[in-house]
C-alpha cells in the first residue's frame, strides 16, 4: 500500500503538475494524427500522470480515485481496437482498413480519420491501464505473501 | 468472406481472452465452458481454412489494406494452414482437459489460467500466419509471456522455473529482434516476399551473415535446440499438469516453423542462391542445421533415458525429437522436407499425449517418479493402452505415424548422402526404444504391494484426450501416404 508524501513542497507541486500532465497526455494522444504522438505516447503520459498523483497523494486518497478506478478499464481498450477492426471487416475490407468503417453519413476522409482516433484511444486506455496496474501490483502486500505461501 | 478466415482465426481466441476477465468477473466457474467452445469453433474454422486453402490457393492478407512492403501481411499457405489446424485442435483437446482438475492445481487463478491459455493460442496463430519479420517477434513475445505467465501460475516451485525460462526466452527474443534489426538496416524491408528480391544483391554483406546467426541462435533458444535447451525440461515438469501438454505439443514446435519460413521461404527462395545445399557465405546453413539436428536427437534421447522423473523424460524426448525434425528440413531435398513436417506434427501429438499421461499419472494415481509407475498396472485399459500407442510412435514402429515420418527423413538423407544423419536418426531411436522399454517394463512388472491400491475409472475428459491422441497417432500412420501427398502437394517452399 503506498502511503502519502509526507513532503508540503510535494504534495502543492503536484496539485500542479498533475492537471498539466494529463492535458499533455491528451493533446498527445489527439495530435497523434498530425504530427508526433499517438496512443502508446499518449497513454504513458496519461498513465504517468495517474502514477504520479497515487505516489503522492497515496493509495486510499480521492485525488487517486480516478486510478484506482481505471484499473476496472482492463482490456476495454483492446475491445474498442478490435471493435472497429471488426467493423472495418464487417464494412468489406481488411482488419483495420478504416477507409470501410460502417459508420453512415461519413465521407473516406472522415472515416479514416475517425477510425484512427479510436484505434488510438483504444491503445491509449490500454496502456495506461497496464502501467498503473503494474504500480498496484507492485506495491500490494498481500501478494508477497500468497507467494511466501504457496 | 473466406479472405478474411486467418484474422478471424486470430480474433476468436483473442477477443475471447479480452473479455474473459469481465464476463468471468462474477462466475468464476463460466471460464471453461466459453473457452471450450471458442477452441471448437477455432478448430471448425481453422479446417475450413484448410478446405479453402486447398480448393482454391492460398490466401493473401493486407492489414488496413496497405499494399505489401508497408503493410503487414498473412499469408495462409498450405504449410501454415496445416500447422494451424494441429494448433487449434491440441489447443482444444489440452483446454478439455484442463477441466477436471481442480482448480487448487492451478493456484485458484482460474480465470487467469484460461485467459493465458487463449492469448498463447492466439499468438501461435499470429507467428504461423504472419510473413513480416517484426510482426512475427510480436507475436513471439506474446507468446512467451504467456507460457511464462502458464507455467509460474500456481506458484511455488514452478515460479523459479518460469523465471529461468523468462530469462532463456527474454535472451532468445531479444537475440532474435537485434538480427532482425541486422536484417532490416541492409535489406531496408521487413517483408519475407520483399526480401527475397533484395537479398540476391547482399551476398557479400557480413551484417546478413550477423543477423541470420542472432536470428537462428535466439529461435534456437526458443525451440530449445541442444545447446540452448536448459529451460525446457524444469519448465514443462514444474509447469502445472494441465498447461505442460498444450506447451510441450506447441511452442517449440512453432518457433522451429518460423525458423523453417525464415530458411525456406527467404534465404533459399532468392534467385541466384544454390537450391539444393544452401551455402551462404562459407557456411553451409542446411548441412549445419542437420549437424545440430543430429546432436540434439542423441543428446536428448540419452539424456532422457538418465532421468527419474516421468515428465523429466518426456521433456528430453521432445528435445530430441525437435532434433530429428532439424535433421529431416537440413536434407534440402522434398522427400527430407516433406518427412520433417510430417514428424512434426507426428511429434506435436504424441508430446501432446505424453504429458496427457503423465498428467492423469500425477492426478489420478499420484505418480511422479519412474519407480512408481507400475500402480497404472491394469487399474484402466485407457491409460495403458494409449501408453502402449504412444510408445510404439515415439519409438517410431510401422502403424503408426512416427514410423513414416523418420522413414522419409532417413529416405532424404540417404537421397542427400548424408550418412552421420541417418546414423543420428538410428541412434536416438535405439535409446527412445531403451527409455520406453524402461517405462514399460515399470508398468507390467506386478509387484505384491501394488496390487492391493485400487483407483477408480479416470475421469472421461481423460478418457477423451487419451483417447483422441492416441487414434490420431494411428491415423496418422495408416493415411500417411495422403498426408504426404497433401504435404507435396500444398506445403512445399518456393523454388523446391
Amino acid at each position: 500500500m503506498i502511503r502519502p508524501h509526507d513532503s508540503i513542497i510535494v504534495q502543492t507541486l503536484g496539485r500542479f503538475v498533475i492537471p498539466v500532465v494529463q492535458i499533455f497526455g491528451l493533446y498527445v494522444l489527439f495530435f497523434g494524427q498530425y504530427g508526433p504522438g499517438g496512443g502508446f505516447v499518449g497513454g504513458v503520459i496519461l498513465g504517468a500522470g495517474m502514477i504520479l498523483s497515487v505516489l503522492i497523494f497515496g493509495h486510499d486518497a480521492s485525488r487517486s480515485q480516478v486510478a484506482r478506478n481505471v484499473l476496472h478499464g482492463d482490456g476495454v481498450g483492446m475491445m474498442i481496437y478490435a471493435g472497429v477492426g471488426g467493423l472495418c471487416m464487417i464494412g468489406g475490407g481488411e482488419f483495420l482498413n478504416y477507409a470501410n468503417l460502417e459508420i453512415p453519413g461519413l465521407e473516406t476522409a472522415s472515416r479514416r480519420s475517425l477510425g484512427i482516433v479510436l484505434t488510438q484511444i483504444g491503445v491509449a486506455l490500454d496502456v495506461t491501464v497496464t502501467a498503473v496496474s503494474i504500480v498496484f501490483s507492485l506495491s500490494a502486500e498481500e501478494i508477497i505473501e500468497d507467494s511466501i505461501n504457496g | 468472406m473466406s479472405h478474411q478466415l486467418p484474422v478471424i482465426l486470430f480474433l476468436l481466441p483473442l477477443l475471447t481472452a479480452i473479455s474473459m476477465p469481465v464476463v468471468c468477473l462474477k462466475h468464476r466457474n463460466w471460464s471453461y465452458p466459453i473457452s471450450v467452445s471458442t477452441l471448437a469453433v477455432m478448430a471448425l474454422v481453422s479446417i475450413l481454412n484448410l478446405y479453402n486453402v486447398i480448393n482454391h490457393g492460398e490466401v493473401r492478407y493486407v492489414f488496413s489494406g496497405w499494399t505489401v512492403p508497408l503493410g503487414i501481411e498473412w499469408v495462409a499457405d498450405g504449410l501454415a494452414s496445416i500447422i494451424l489446424v494441429l494448433v487449434s485442435v491440441l489447443g482444444f483437446l489440452g483446454v478439455v482437459f484442463t477441466g477436471p482438475t481442480s482448480p487448487k492445481a492451478l493456484g485458484g487463478r482460474v480465470v487467469h489460467y484460461y485467459t493465458l491459455i487463449l492469448l498463447l493460442l492466439s499468438a501461435l496463430t499470429g507467428i504461423v500466419f504472419t510473413r513480416d519479420l517484426f510482426n512475427l517477434f510480436v507475436f513471439m513475445e506474446l507468446a512467451a509471456i504467456s507460457s511464462y505467465a502458464l507455467i509460474g501460475v500456481a506458484g511455488g516451485r514452478a515460479l523459479f522455473s518460469a523465471f529461468r525460462y523468462l530469462i532463456f526466452g527474454n535472451l532468445g527474443a531479444f537475440l532474435y529482434l537485434l538480427g532482425v534489426s541486422y536484417l532490416y538496416a541492409v535489406t531496408g524491408t521487413l517483408n519475407m516476399t520483399d526480401m527475397v528480391d533484395r537479398l540476391p544483391f547482399l551476398l557479400s554483406s557480413k551484417a546478413l551473415v550477423g543477423g541470420l546467426l542472432f536470428m537462428f541462435i535466439g529461435l534456437g533458444i526458443k525451440m530449445a535446440l541442444v545447446p540452448f535447451h536448459a529451460w525446457m525440461p524444469e519448465a514443462y515438469t514444474h509447469a502445472p499438469e494441465s498447461t505442460s501438454p498444450i506447451l510441450a505439443s506447441l511452442v517449440t514446435k512453432v518457433a522451429l516453423l518460423a525458423w523453417i519460413r525464415i530458411v525456406f521461404w527467404v534465404l533459399t527462395a532468392s534467385d541466384t542462391l544454390l537450391q539444393g545445399l544452401f551455402v551462404f557465405y562459407d557456411i553451409p546453413i542446411l548441412r549445419l542445421m542437420a549437424i545440430l539436428g543430429a546432436l540434439a536427437a542423441v543428446i536428448g534421447a540419452a539424456m532422457a533415458l538418465a532421468q527419474r522423473n516421468i515428465k523429466m523424460m518426456f521433456a528430453y524426448g521432445g528435445i530430441s525429437h525437435i532434433g530429428i525434425i532439424l535433421i529431416g528440413i537440413g536434407q534440402g531435398n522434398q522427400t527430407g522436407f516433406v518427412g520433417g513436417i510430417f514428424y512434426l506434427l507426428n511429434d506435436a501429438v504424441m508430446q501432446a499425449a505424453l504429458f496427457y499421461l503423465a498428467g492423469v499419472a500425477f492426478c489420478h494415481y499420484g505418480i511422479r517418479k519412474i519407480d512408481d509407475i507400475g500402480r497404472i498396472g491394469k487399474q484402466s485399459p485407457w491409460v495403458t493402452g494409449s501408453f502402449i500407442v504412444v510408445a510404439l510412435g515415439m519409438i517410431g514402429l510401422p502403424p503408426t505415424g512416427g514410423f513414416f515420418g523418420k522413414w522419409n527423413i532417413i529416405l532424404g538423407a540417404l537421397e542427400a548422402n548424408n550418412y552421420i544423419s541417418v546414423a543420428a536418426v538410428v541412434l536416438s531411436t535405439l535409446l527412445t526404444l531403451a527409455y520406453f522399454a524402461k517405462l514399460l517394463e515399470g508398468i507390467f512388472r506386478q509387484t505384491s504391494t501394488q496390487l492391493d491400491l485400487k483407483f477408480g475409472e479416470i475421469p472421461f475428459s481423460f478418457k477423451l484426450t487419451l483417447g483422441v491422441t492416441s487414434a490420431a497417432i494411428l491415423l496418422l500412420g495408416l493415411f500417411s501416404s495422403t498426408i504426404v501427398q497433401l504435404l507435396l502437394d500444398h506445403a512445399l517452399p518456393p523454388r523446391f
